[in-house]
């Protein structure tokens, strides 16, 4: 993988909720234009994982970089101390973040949302932010929707302005984490189409799911992760077909 | 003709309908003593919630001994050293004077309210899913970026109707600030019966708290309508808001819509 452009760079990475360990120390390189998945049993602690690449959750040992920068943290000798907010404020905006249950702010509408990150954060002028809003809305199947509140929305219709939002950033890299676990079966297929479009087009994204389909269709490489730790990683034909760990038989026989 | 109740209906009509001109200078003294301490209480609970919510523990601490006075003492008693204890300047902005009183009266009510208020907008604040500050964070907003524009207007739908009630409150509770010499509404009817002996003058006072408190409660209603709308989240323009906050049918019926 030399020459290849590094996105995100995870080396030795632990998390502890107080005695519970969560993380026991992961590492994962994703370059650019890549989609990772992340499959693996509730409460291997995916979703700590991806939280962790954000700075929503500290990391107790380890690093994690984004486009070559440190997240969460500066270099002080040898030492790591926690970065200011602002510049962890900053260092977010390159990286987009699809939530399992939306997280739309509800007292905007889905044009609001989408600009709000724009215009707030990166300064950009509102009209060159609205025009862009609504490019990528239409882009997501939801022109018509442009001035609607989520609450009037559907599910996957949300899920679909959490993705233009996202994207409305420009990030370096896009978390999903469980997009679509609280979507019903035809949302499912839309929101798992236009991630599949996003991928192809060469978005880097690093996807938390249990949609096999979409990992087999769409995923680079595929990570398996089980009780803190990544325990097989490989390519979509390499886990469907040849899995090694007797863990991962053991999911995807009961996922599958 | 010496009724148990006797009311001077004349004195009644008189204080209600033709009051003396200095009559109104201490309504306006009613007015501004309870928004401005309204106001200063609004903020300074809203900063000692924050505090509480804070990482920095001595902040929660400073919070927490704030209320703990505060609600624990009687706000006469507040009033009375918050006044004696210090001296308080006079303050004049052209034609308006504020007394030295009305000064240490509107300290000691605003102080008073924050430490009420600090609750409710903590009650407000954890009524927001904690999903959306995550949400913000992760569009690059900063604490007080996504606090200002995310989570705070989400919080005012539940911090609204107890904060009316608050300012309800207030109107009445300022009549205190007589006694360290403020010349408010009740002075102005203490002061007519020192004088004339005639009990009237606090019923004609009571009409006048009333028609406050009643103008207000029309005013409260009327914002807790619009945040409803707004909540509900129906494509309203605001003339169309103003027209269903006064008549709750329209809303009803938008709202059914798909
Ligand atoms: N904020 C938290 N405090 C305490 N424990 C937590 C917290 N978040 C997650 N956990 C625990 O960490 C473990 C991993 O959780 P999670 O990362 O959500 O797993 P997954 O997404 O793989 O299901 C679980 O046992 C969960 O209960
Ligand atoms: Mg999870």
């Amino acid at each position: 993988m030399t020459g290849a452009e590094i996105v995100m760079h995870a080396e030795d990475v632990h998390k502890s909720f107080g005695r519970l360990e969560v993380l026991k120390g992961i590492s994962l390189e994703v370059t650019k234009g890549e989609t990772i998945c992340i499959i693996g049993p509730s409460g291997s602690g995916k979703t700590t994982f991806l939280r962790c690449i954000n700075h929503l959750e500290k990391i107790d040992s380890g690093r994690i970089e984004v486009n070559g920068h440190l997240i969460g943290y500066r270099q002080r000798g040898d030492r790591l101390v926690e970065d200011s907010e602002r510049n962890i404020a900053r260092q977010r905006t390159q990286i987009g973040m699809v939530f399992q249950r939306f997280n739309l702010f509800p007292h905007k509408t889905a044009l609001e949302n989408v600009t709000e990150g724009p215009i707030q954060v990166l300064d950009m002028e509102k009209r060159h932010a609205v025009d862009k809003a609504k490019m990528l809305l239409s882009r997501v199947g939801l022109a018509d929707k442009v001035d609607t509140y989520p609450g009037k929305l559907s599910g996957g219709q949300q899920q679909r302005v959490a993705i233009a939002r996202a994207l409305a950033m420009e990030p370096a890299l896009i978390l999903f984490d469980e997009a679509t676990s609280a979507l019903d079966p035809e949302a499912i297929g839309d929101v798992l189409y236009i991630m599949g479009e996003l991928a192809h087009e060469g978005m880097t994204m690093i996807v938390v799911t249990h949609e096999m389909g979409f990992a087999r269709e769409a995923a680079d490489r595929v990570v398996m992760m089980d009780d803190g730790l990544i325990i097989e990683e490989g390519t979509p034909e390499h886990f469907f077909v040849a899995p090694e760990h007797a863990r991962t038989k053991l999911f995807l026989s009961k996922i599958l | 003709m010496h009724a148990l109740v006797a009311v001077d209906l004349h004195i009644i009509w008189q204080q209600v309908f033709h009051p003396h001109s200095v009559f109104f200078r201490t309504l306006w003294a009613t007015v501004y003593i309870s928004i401005i301490s309204q106001a200063a209480g609004v903020l300074l609970g809203l900063l000692a919630a924050l505090a509480r919510m804070s990482r920095f523990a001595p902040l929660r601490w400073i919070s927490g001994v704030y209320v703990w006075i505060f609600r624990g003492t009687p706000v006469l008693v507040q009033i009375f050293y918050i006044y004696f204890a210090f001296s308080w300047p006079t303050l004049h902005f052209g034609f308006w004077t504020v007394p030295d009183a009305a000064i240490a009266g509107i300290v000691a009510l605003s102080i008073n309210e924050g430490a009420y208020m600090r609750e409710i907008i903590r009650a407000g604040i954890d009524s927001v899913d904690r999903g959306q500050m995550e949400a913000a964070k992760s569009v690059g907003m900063t604490y007080g970026m996504a606090m200002r524009r995310i989570i705070l207007p989400q919080a005012a739908r539940v911090i609204v109707p107890p904060l009316g009630n608050e300012f309800n409150n207030m109107m009445k509770t300022t009549s205190l600030v007589y006694t360290i010499g403020v010349f408010e509404m009740f002075a102005f009817a203490e002061q007519n019966y020192s004088q004339f002996f005639i009990a009237d003058y606090f019923l004609a006072v009571a009409v006048w708290y009333l028609m406050l408190t009643t103008v207000w409660t029309f005013i409260q209603a009327y914002i807790e309508r619009r945040l409803a709308v707004s909540e509900r989240g129906d494509e309203l323009s605001f003339r169309e808001r103003l027209q269903a906050a006064w008549n709750p049918m329209t809303s009803w019926a938008r709202g059914g819509g798909g």
